[in-house]
């Protein structure tokens, strides 16, 4: 028996029937897109998480009628408008698109009621909807982020095994010995370097857990950018080795940025060990600078290895492109820090030449509240 | 390079030997030394593959030396490159590996170039002062 083959017919020339948006139209309609988002809860602060990212997007404002919704305090670290009002944004004249995530059926009404009629709304049903899709790829975003710190992780084993085998060999020698020491001074010393080699021991312990840890979206606060890189140089040590590289600090006293202290630190450690491991054969040179400028804060790691083939510079930061041997990189360290900056609408420059070495700087925008 | 000949086979019975210990962690160096003098072992000390090639190809130590017993992860010249030097030019010396690093593959690939022993740190005194008597056997039968 042959089965029956439905016929497709074809389009006829010049049908406008399925009349598909070419680019520079799909681009030139975003462009248009201006959004009032009402409601400043999880779904409004997921919301705008999501759609600042986005260039094509202006955010007119956002509102809620809780002066406390952590919305709000998250625009304003964005300088997105809060409205007092709820109304003030549907009468807006400059807003598009109401995205109305508060759930109210009230606000819902009073929107369908009293915006413009060119304006569309997106609430109720279909607001929660989208609010589930952006709320479910921020869930990924987070875990690819982690599961990437992770598996990074993995390299520090030989540098973890050195640094906690090492005080442990200390360790054991001197308690052999005080099983058989007489001599009360020599005790009490030994006694207490043995305690030292503990110390140095549980901080390592220490270091990593608190950088292993997943890292919360929501503490984010002003963090000192010469602390962050300190500590990721000691995160680093674990991950690669700095035998023949010497480490060159040019900070600027009191550079800072706002963003999430675990973010900025995967960072940091992340193109460290790129590039302390760019200078593998023969060593070379770590310089990390901070900067103040007019709008904002840089921050410069520069090495002097093996650079970037002009070829594949277009490419580091896309997901799984690495250079790295098979089983030694995921690929998506650079994808992830180019992902982070972006959220803190920070950006990230590379400059490289081969044999001569290769310098990221990336650039905060200007950010004046204390700092931890 | 001339081949050297151990302390205890020239008839020098002051010590049970000359031990190179080559470790980037002074604490480290300091333990094994304190273990194996106990033991009556003379004992050297390098913090690198290359002072450990300074110290093996100078004065007396190119004919006394005995053991070596050497890191890996070390910086200058690494545990491997200054095993494979000491293999090459000293063939009839011994040689421990003491590591941080329990790694399969490494511990094959050392035991294959002829290294005697490879040990994991923290090691226990007296499984250090068993496998640098057994070194030292070994050594003794090389000179057969």
């Amino acid at each position: 028996m042959m089965l029956g083959r439905a016929v497709i017919p074809p389009l006829h020339p010049g049908s406008h029937a399925v009349q598909p948006l070419t680019d520079r139209a799909v681009a030139s309609k975003l462009a248009q897109t201006k959004v009032a988002i009402l409601g400043a809860g999880r779904g409004g602060t997921a919301l705008l998480d999501l759609l600042h990212l986005i260039p094509s997007i202006e955010i007119i404002g956002i509102s809620d009628r809780d002066p406390a919704a952590p919305g709000l305090t998250r625009a304003k670290n964005l300088r997105i408008p809060v409205a007092d009002r709820v109304e003030d944004l549907v009468y807006n004249h400059g807003v598009n698109l109401i995205m109305d995530v508060t759930g109210d059926p009230e606000v819902e009404r009073f929107v369908q009621i009293h915006k413009r009629p060119e304006t569309e709304a997106l609430s109720g049903s279909t607001a929660r909807l989208l609010w589930e899709l952006v709320r479910h790829e921020a869930n990924l975003q987070t875990e690819l982020f982690h599961a990437e710190k992770l598996a990074g992780i993995g390299s520090f084993a030989a540098g973890l095994a050195h640094d906690i085998n090492n005080p442990l060999q200390l360790i054991m020698g001197l308690a052999e010995n005080l099983a058989e020491e007489t001599d009360l001074k020599t005790v009490r010393a030994q006694a207490q370097e043995i305690v030292e080699a503990v110390r140095r021991t549980s901080a390592i312990c220490r270091d990593l857990t608190q950088y292993a840890r997943k890292s919360s979206a929501r503490d984010e606060t002003m963090v000192c950018l010469n602390n962050r890189l300190d500590e990721a140089l000691k995160i680093a040590r674990y991950a690669v080795s700095f035998h023949d590289i010497s480490v060159r600090k040019e900070y600027e006293e009191g550079a800072a940025a706002r963003g999430n202290p675990d973010e900025i630190l995967h960072i940091l450690v992340n193109l460290i060990t790129n590039a302390v491991q760019a200078m593998e054969q023969g060593g070379g040179t770590l310089t990390l600078t901070t900067d103040h400028f007019s709008d904002g804060v840089t921050l410069r790691i520069s090495d002097t290895g093996c650079g970037i083939e002009p070829a594949v510079q277009d490419q580091i930061f896309e997901p799984f492109f690495t250079t790295k041997e098979p089983g030694k990189g995921t690929g998506l360290g650079l994808y992830n820090v180019k992902a982070i900056l972006t959220k803190m609408r920070g950006t990230i420059d590379v400059e490289s030449r081969v044999d001569h070495g290769t310098a990221f700087t990336i650039t905060f925008p200007s950010a004046l509240e204390g700092s931890t | 390079m001339g081949e050297f000949t151990s302390g205890f086979f020239m008839g020098d019975q002051t010590t049970n030997g000359r031990v190179l210990v080559v470790d980037d962690e002074a604490d480290v160096r300091k333990v094994v030394r304190m273990t194996l003098q106990k033991a009556g072992y003379d004992v050297l000390e390098a913090e690198n593959g290359e002072k450990a090639i300074e110290t093996i190809n100078s004065g007396e130590n190119r004919l006394l030396l005995d053991i070596l017993i050497c890191d890996i992860r070390m910086p200058k010249i690494n545990g491997v490159e200054a095993i494979a030097y000491f293999r090459a030019n000293y063939p009839r010396v011994p040689v421990i590996v003491l590591t941080g690093f329990p790694d399969a593959d490494m511990a094959t690939s050392m035991l294959r170039q002829g290294v005697v022993d490879y040990l994991v740190k923290p090691v226990e005194g007296e499984k250090l002062r068993e496998s640098v008597a057994r070194a030292m056997e070994q050594r003794e039968l090389a000179h057969l």
